[in-house]
């Protein structure tokens, strides 16, 4: 909310700098997040007295005047028509500069000098009026800068009011604080009035059919207005504010809302139908034109206020175009209402209508405030206008308002919750300087009654924050609280489990990468999915900021090769990537979401940068593979294997494989399916891979104990077989195992070649097999003839040979 | 045959003046010394010695083997050293060129920076716990005290996906899930992604938040001010000023919004504090017991306080970061700096 510290002047003293008074706010939970300085946009140009008038001997429609300065009497001509001797009137003094840039120099106009200009409101931009030369309140000094003696100079504060301070959406309410942080006392406005004898109910009547939305209406009629354009101080006043100045009529309306924190609402009382109010729940459907001119169909149960036969505005929201007060109005009737809080807050968000009226309402006003407001609404549009207050007020209250409540403080709270030793003087100190009733106090307890408009303080907490509040948070201590054995935590091991990946991608050369979760709904379509695909099954968005944003994804891979993409337009073609997070997918069946931990890997370009020392090598299936086995290997994944035909659309079906630890398939891997490339326009190959995180984690093994260091020295013997190509490694280790023979500790593949010297649709696979006993040292004799047997199983039982 | 045996010594010598390289060594070795050589040629030949004059014949010969193996061994050992010294005079490698290892990649700075407040808290005994990103209005709202149509909505732009179900917006409903779970002592944090609905130069439509929540009998508003501190001044130095001024969230009260001392301009302002001098950091407060209530703590017996904050924000700070969308565009450029 913007204050002025001017305004805010009127109702406290402030014996302190803008600079302290912010911080001093800010310290009580009113941040203050901005200071401006308002000055008038002009310079030079000073408060003048007209002293003399006649006609300028060489134009008719000109005028030469003298005026007084203040210290001198100077010519000026001038061209207005509204000017009498005697007239107190703004002076651009020859230098002055005026908004928009204009500089007054010394003139000859039709042959007379002219040693200043006599200025308009609109000139001074201090208004609109461009049809004469502003008149000035007699009484201002002569001779005085005029944004000096207008009063224009403000200073501004940005206050962001948080949502339980409903009671500081007003400068009266900001003004209590100031009051009660700095011991001074609040000057509230003058509410007194004069009422004449017409009474209001011979005028016009109110009648709520809908108590539990209006629970209460007050109105007062005036007569015999005269509308007019605001005088310059409650125009500063609005505008600080950021309003525009409209009327003195509805000006004032929005003044009081800004200074009382009530809004109100001025009707032509000549338009409404059978010179009556009605109260009433919209229908559904219902359409109806508010003053900003635009046709609003309304959302049931909204709070309409009618007159006799239509709606007239709003409630609580914005009133109508058909009972806009206008410059022919002369009757006005006052509305001052309590409406419940979240019927407008439901009714201006179905709207869109965040009207400051609205933003009050919402947050609730003061129950108590309605007379005062009204009355120092009828009070100043009299004050300005010249309008007649007719005698009484409406006030219909058919609905209950909750309203502030006792309630017991015990003291030993405030240490127990604060953790500081505040004094009983000092807590009733602190909540009186607030404006709260200490009704009985022992030595234990309060009976406190918070004040009015403190609708956020209903319970004992609440106080306690207020204490805490105004003792200072800056007067606490900290203090460390004892320390308790940790509780335990259920994110722990996969957390274990994602730390080692990061670390073996990160020594792999892989960056990790950190996508929206959510995506374009149609990347199950770019990927290929089957119709049965259960990643089909995305959890959408109701209100996305884009289509392109408007699911959550089902599948990490998508999210990567999105990345891919934007890298090759940054010049980038050597990509190696990771990313940990989350998938999500609506279970149909239960009609819940459910979300996946997974780390997804991506690898295209080169294997190694670009270097002296490198191979020029493409990356392919391998590179992700090596690192997958890595992960597995030092998390220890029981029996892991890869399993060709990942049966994932979008993966190349001949390079891919499922991943599985036993028989449970812990992810995929494979080169992306060129049709997909194809599809996101991806012009190079790409490998991916996916890991399930929760069923890795599931079976991973946490503690592992170590094996010895072997005592005797291990025996190799290299073979070479020719086999057919769809014979897979994992065949041969499987029938090597198969052998069961415990002096066997391992076999590696060290050799796969195909080409020159190997027949077609053959290769040619070199395995190691190492030998070992625990108790001895293997003789040649002995490892050989346990080697033949097992390598005349593997030709015996794959059909290869040896080569 | 002694005589012989002076002669040979005399030929040996000057065969050994005149040997350079390790082969003529070897040379040497073998013509006097092996198997054939000159030297054991000679001692075969014993048998022709006067028997007396045997056992001194025997003497010298072995003297004159010991004598010139020795001598082969001294030169070859010289020259072993000469040739080191010569290959460490000669040798150079370009020393400037680039290494083999594969470059290390890169973890995001989200991660860096949550791995870092994680470790601070772990150290004062605070665990980790996690909750679903899509959550249910429930938890991310009504249990934490912000029943429908409260204005304090307001602070959240919410994706929702069902009625009753929405993108979460704070960490803080697993503050909720993890109390209905287990009953006090609590002290966990919750680091995780969170989702509001804005876009533009400082706001993404998804963030990082840590939640923390310590419950237990007699916890205060000063311990909730000196867990902070402590995080704080580990987090960004112990010189670090630190601020706590009273704000409002619906699920704690009394509330706090804490401020370090702007770490661009140490307080001077700048554009970075809005010239405040202060960067706000996190917020915080005590649980209100209606949480407690909601979740069947009894707010008369415990208290706790919670407190959540933003991983972009001080990723920002630390690495001066001024764009928040650059954390999830992928761009390896900036990704790599990490």
């Amino acid at each position: 909310m913007l204050v002025s510290l001017k305004w805010l002047r009127d109702y406290v003293d402030l014996e302190i700098s803008p600079q302290d008074l912010a911080g001093k706010l800010t310290m009580l939970g009113l941040e203050v997040e901005s200071i401006a300085s308002i000055r008038p946009d002009f310079s030079g140009v000073r408060v003048a007295r007209i002293t003399g008038i006649k006609p300028h001997p060489n134009a008719d429609k000109l005028l030469l005047c003298d005026i007084w300065t203040g210290d001198r009497t100077i010519p000026v001509v001038c061209g207005a028509t509204n000017i009498k001797v005697g007239d107190v009137v703004p002076l651009a003094l020859v230098g002055a500069t005026l908004p928009g840039g204009l500089t007054i120099k010394k003139s000859k106009i039709r042959g007379e000098v002219s040693e200043g200009m006599l200025c308009s409101e609109r000139e001074l931009l201090l208004g609109q009026d461009h049809s004469g030369i502003m008149l000035l309140p007699e009484d201002l000094p002569v001779g005085e800068e005029l944004g000096a003696a207008l009063g224009a100079d403000d200073t501004v504060f940005d206050i962001s009011v948080t949502p339980n301070r409903s009671d500081c959406l007003s400068i009266i309410g900001i003004a209590r604080e100031v009051a009660a942080a700095t011991g001074k006392p609040v000057r509230y406005p003058d509410t007194a009035l004069s009422e004449n004898d017409e009474d209001i109910n011979r005028i016009t009547s109110v009648t709520i059919e809908a108590p539990d939305l209006c629970p209460r209406y007050l109105a007062r009629v005036l007569k015999n207005v005269h509308i007019a354009p605001s005088p310059p101080w409650l125009r500063q006043r609005l505008e600080a504010f950021g309003l525009r100045s409209i009327n003195n009529v509805v000006d004032v309306t929005n003044f009081v809302m800004i200074e009382l924190g009530q809004p109100l609402h001025a009707f032509d009382f000549d338009q409404l139908a059978e010179g009556r109010i009605v109260v009433r729940r919209s229908q559904p459907g219902e359409t109806f034109v508010s003053l900003d001119g635009k046709k609003r169909v309304l959302p049931s149960d909204a709070i309409l206020i009618c007159d006799g036969k239509k709606p007239v505005a709003i409630g609580g929201v914005m009133g109508g175009i058909n009972s806009e007060v206008t410059d022919g109005t002369s009757v006005i009737l006052l509305e001052a209402a309590y409406f419940q809080p979240s019927s407008i807050r439901h009714t201006a968000r179905l709207l869109g209508m965040a009207t400051d009226a609205a933003f009050r309402f919402e947050r609730g006003i003061d129950p108590e405030g309605l007379i005062r407001a009204v009355d120092r609404a009828a009070k100043l549009i009299a004050d300005l206008s010249g309008g007649d207050i007719c005698k009484g007020v409406i006030d219909q209250h058919p609905g209950s308002i909750p309203v502030a409540r006792d309630i017991v403080l015990r003291l030993k709270n405030v240490e127990g919750i604060i953790g500081a030793s505040i004094s009983a003087e000092k807590v009733i100190k602190i909540l009186e300087a607030l404006g709260m009733e200490i009704k009985e106090a022992d030595d234990e307890t309060l009976l406190v009654t918070p004040l009015s408009s403190r609708v956020d303080i209903t319970q004992e907490i609440d106080l306690i924050e207020e204490i805490a509040r105004m003792y200072g948070y800056d007067m606490i201590p900290a203090t460390l609280p004892h320390i308790f054995a940790a509780s335990d935590s259920s994110g722990g091991r996969r957390i274990e489990t994602e730390t080692m990946i990061r670390r073996v991608m990160n020594g792999s050369g892989y960056t990790e990468v950190i996508n929206y979760s959510f995506i374009h709904p149609s990347s199950v379509d770019d990927l290929l999915l089957s119709s049965d695909d259960r990643r089909r099954n995305q959890v959408f968005i109701s209100n996305p900021l884009t289509e392109e944003q408007s699911v959550m994804r089902t599948t990490m891979v998508y999210s990567l090769l999105k990345n891919v993409l934007k890298n090759f337009d940054w010049g980038r073609s050597d990509i190696k990537i990771f990313e940990i997070g989350r998938t999500y997918l609506w279970e149909s069946q239960s009609k819940e979401s459910s979300e996946l931990n997974k780390a997804a890997f991506l690898i295209t370009g080169r294997r190694y940068e670009e270097r002296w020392n490198f191979d020029d090598e493409k990356s392919d299936f391998y590179d992700l593979k090596g690192c997958v086995e890595n992960i597995l290997d030092a998390l220890h994944v029981p029996a892991p294997s890869y399993r060709a035909a990942a049966g994932e659309s979008f993966l190349h079906p001949g390079k891919s494989c499922g991943i599985y630890s036993n028989e449970d398939r812990i992810g995929f891997l494979g080169e992306v399916h060129p049709d997909v490339l194809l599809r996101l326009g991806i012009s190079a190959p790409v490998t991916v891979g996916e890991l399930d995180l929760d069923i890795v984690t599931s079976v991973a093994i946490f503690k592992k104990g170590f094996y010895s260091i072997p005592k005797f020295p291990a025996v190799l013997r290299d073979v070479a077989f020719l086999a057919r190509r769809d014979v897979e490694a994992k065949d041969f280790v499987a029938a090597a195992q198969q052998s069961r023979q415990e002096l066997l500790e391992k076999v590696d593949i060290f050799d796969v070649y195909e080409g020159e010297n190997i027949p077609d649709g053959m290769k040619s696979l070199g395995l190691r097999f190492q030998y070992r006993s625990t108790d001895r040292t293997l003789t040649d004799d002995e490892v050989n003839s346990i080697h033949s047997r097992i390598v005349e199983s593997i030709t015996r039982s794959l059909g290869v040979t040896i080569r | 045959m002694i005589p012989e045996l002076e002669s040979l010594r005399e030929q040996v010598d000057e065969e050994l003046k005149t040997a350079r390289t390790e082969a003529e060594f070897q040379a040497l070795r073998i013509r006097y010394l092996g198997r054939k050589g000159l030297l054991t040629g000679l001692l075969r030949n014993i048998a022709n010695v006067q028997p007396d004059q045997r056992p001194l014949f025997g003497k010298r010969c072995n003297e004159l083997k010991e004598f010139v193996s020795a001598k082969i061994d001294q030169h070859l050992a010289e020259l072993a050293v000469s040739e080191k010294e010569k290959s460490l005079r000669t040798e150079r490698i370009d020393v400037t060129l680039p290494g083999r290892a594969v470059r290390y990649g890169s973890l995001h700075p989200i991660t860096k920076v949550r791995d870092e407040i994680c470790g601070i808290f772990a150290g004062l005994g605070f665990s980790i716990e996690e909750g679903p990103e899509i959550e249910l209005d429930y938890y991310n709202f009504e249990a934490l005290n912000i029943p429908a149509d409260h204005p304090a909505r307001d602070m959240h732009d919410t994706f929702y996906v069902d009625e009753k179900r929405v993108l979460r917006t704070h960490t803080s409903p697993v503050e909720i899930r993890t109390m209905q779970k287990n009953s006090p002592p609590i002290r966990i944090i919750s680091p995780g992604k969170v989702y509001r609905r804005d876009s533009d130069i400082s706001h993404t439509p998804m963030f990082h938040q840590i939640e923390g929540l310590l419950v237990d009998k007699g916890i205060t508003l000063a311990n909730l001010k000196g867990v902070l501190t402590h995080f704080l001044k580990k987090m960004f130095g112990e010189e670090t000023a630190v601020r706590f001024r009273p704000s409002y969230f619906p699920f704690t009260e009394p509330s706090a919004e804490v401020d370090i001392r702007c770490v661009i301009c140490g307080g001077k302002g700048c554009r970075v504090c809005k010239q405040s001098g202060w960067l706000e950091i996190l917020g915080a407060g005590m649980t209100h017991p209606q949480v407690f209530k909601n979740v069947g703590y009894d707010p008369e017996i415990y208290s706790g306080f919670a407190f959540g904050l933003g991983l972009e924000r001080i990723a920002m700070l630390k690495y001066g970061i001024s764009d928040i969308r650059l954390f999830f565009e992928g761009d390896l450029r900036f990704l790599e700096q990490f």
